[in-house]
């Protein structure tokens, strides 16, 4: 019932090697809000987000996940990131096991549910996402679309109180896209908590409460989604909705 | 010309009953020794895996007759234990299979993508949890060719200890040959034996990895 925001990124900063990646990020995701992160490639969105949960470490600044400093050095992180969910690009199955089966191993292995409870959990949740009948189907034999939304079922074992999905649908056919978007949009009708890097603008303006938009390493606008499509403030901002809806 | 064999086949068999065994517990000893090596190199363990890393580099720049003539002769004298050729031979023979096995699984273990470690992290598996549950499982699979590869070398290899007087396969035809004289017969049938043994143990290999492979 906390008001605090359950994910706090101050100051960031972050550099491979001479590289600076992030250059000073500030933002907040408050419970039950859809933040959508965009801005060109190489804008710094992906090693955002997963700094959030640890991924990738900062070099300096602070990220907070429910009150929690992700950097500190007796942070507990696969606590902390067990309450986070997260969806990658490129599905990220275990290709070795049946789709239940990745959706039980860490139920069993960090929440320490039976596997008999895991596995119920995990055909709930396939079911909800549109693919009970694949349980016992290995990820190979998925179209890409199936495979999201398995990794995204996978997320949900675990109640998480947030999700973070980098690029969900990227890699994806176009005719694949809807299928995921459309999960992810029934989650955040539910007021589940995402953090959501994508080049979507049309999920974007339908379902987000707000866009921060990145450019080399900074956070250059950070609005309500209407607004930010409506009048965009920055001339980047601008020039790169201005490229993306236009094709 | 035949009778060589038929006069001597219960002591030909009798050697390659050694060489059997004899790979077969090489197989399981270096496969454990090259799993635990392998592992301790891809984590990069603390002290463990650089003496891995020397371990691994020492054996495979020194000939294999030198590895055994060490289990042999040297480790017993320096250590002051007795020892049988036989045990001499296994050990060396461990040894020397686990430090090649060891870099096969290595790169098993390195095959895994990272975004699949990622994603076990991200759902707050520890690393040693990820390692268990997602990388080791993939990297075994990746490697069953590797492995039926050494296996097949190290086979061919138990043939060296006929030199420290194991009379294994090869140790027994050349006995038979000291006091018959017929090297054609007998090393031809030796030669036969080993190459429909190790065609064996690669089809068993095959087998496998066609029944495990992770398909992609």
């Amino acid at each position: 019932m906390s008001e605090a925001p359950i994910v706090e990124i101050r100051d960031l900063h972050k550099s491979y090697g001479a590289t600076p990646v992030l250059r000073g990020c500030t933002m907040n995701v408050n419970r039950g809000e859809v933040v959508v992160v965009c801005g060109p490639s190489g804008s710094g969105k992906s090693t955002l987000i997963k700094c959030v949960n640890g991924l990738e470490r900062y070099q300096s600044g602070s990220i907070k996940v429910e009150g929690i400093e992700v950097g500190a050095k007796d942070t507990d992180l696969p606590k902390l990131r067990s309450r986070i969910g997260m969806v990658f690009q490129h599905f990220e199955l275990y290709p070795h096991m049946s789709v239940l089966k990745n959706l039980e191993l860490a139920q069993v292995h960090v929440l320490k549910r039976s596997r008999a409870e895991a596995a119920e959990r995990g055909r709930q949740l396939l079911k909800r996402v549109g693919l009970e009948a694949k349980a016992d189907a290995m990820p190979v034999d998925l179209s890409g679309g199936q495979q999201q939304r398995v990794a995204i079922a996978r997320a949900l074992a675990l109640d998480p109180q947030a999700i973070l999905f980098d690029e969900p649908t990227s890699a994806l056919d176009p005719e694949m896209i809807h299928e995921v978007l459309q999960v992810m949009t029934e989650l955040a009708t539910e007021g589940m908590t995402m953090m959501v890097v994508t080049h979507e603008m049309g999920f974007a303006r339908r379902v987000a409460n707000r866009v921060v938009f990145m450019d080399a390493g900074e956070i250059v606008e950070n609005a309500g989604s209407e607004e930010f499509f409506s009048r965009p403030r920055t001339p980047r901002a601008t020039e790169f909705l201005s490229k993306i809806l236009s094709h | 010309m035949l009778d060589v064999i038929t006069r001597n086949l219960p002591f030909l068999l009798a050697g390659l009953w050694t060489t059997i065994h004899l790979s077969i517990w090489t197989i399981v000893g270096g496969t454990l020794l090259g799993a635990v090596l392998g592992i301790l190199r891809y984590v990069r363990f603390p002290v463990l895996g650089t003496a891995s890393m020397l371990f691994i580099e020492f054996i495979r720049g020194t000939p294999l007759l030198v590895v055994l003539l060490i289990t042999y002769f040297a480790l017993p004298a320096l250590l002051g234990y007795k020892t049988t050729a036989y045990n001499a031979a296994l050990l060396g023979f461990i040894l020397f299979t686990g430090a090649y096995i060891a870099e096969d699984f290595r790169a098993g273990l390195r095959s895994v993508r990272p975004g699949l470690i990622q994603a076990g992290l991200a759902t707050g598996l520890t690393r040693w949890q990820v390692l268990r549950f997602v990388i080791a499982p993939q990297a075994t699979r990746i490697v069953i060719p590797s492995l039926f590869n050494q296996y097949v070398r190290l086979l061919k290899f138990t043939s060296v200890a006929s030199i420290i007087g194991v009379t294994e396969l090869t140790g027994a035809a050349l006995l038979i040959n000291a006091r018959d004289f017929h090297p054609v017969t007998l090393l031809g049938a030796v030669a036969v034996t080993y190459l429909v043994v190790c065609y064996a143990l690669s089809m068993v290999g095959r087998v496998l990895y066609a029944r495990f492979a992770v398909r992609t």
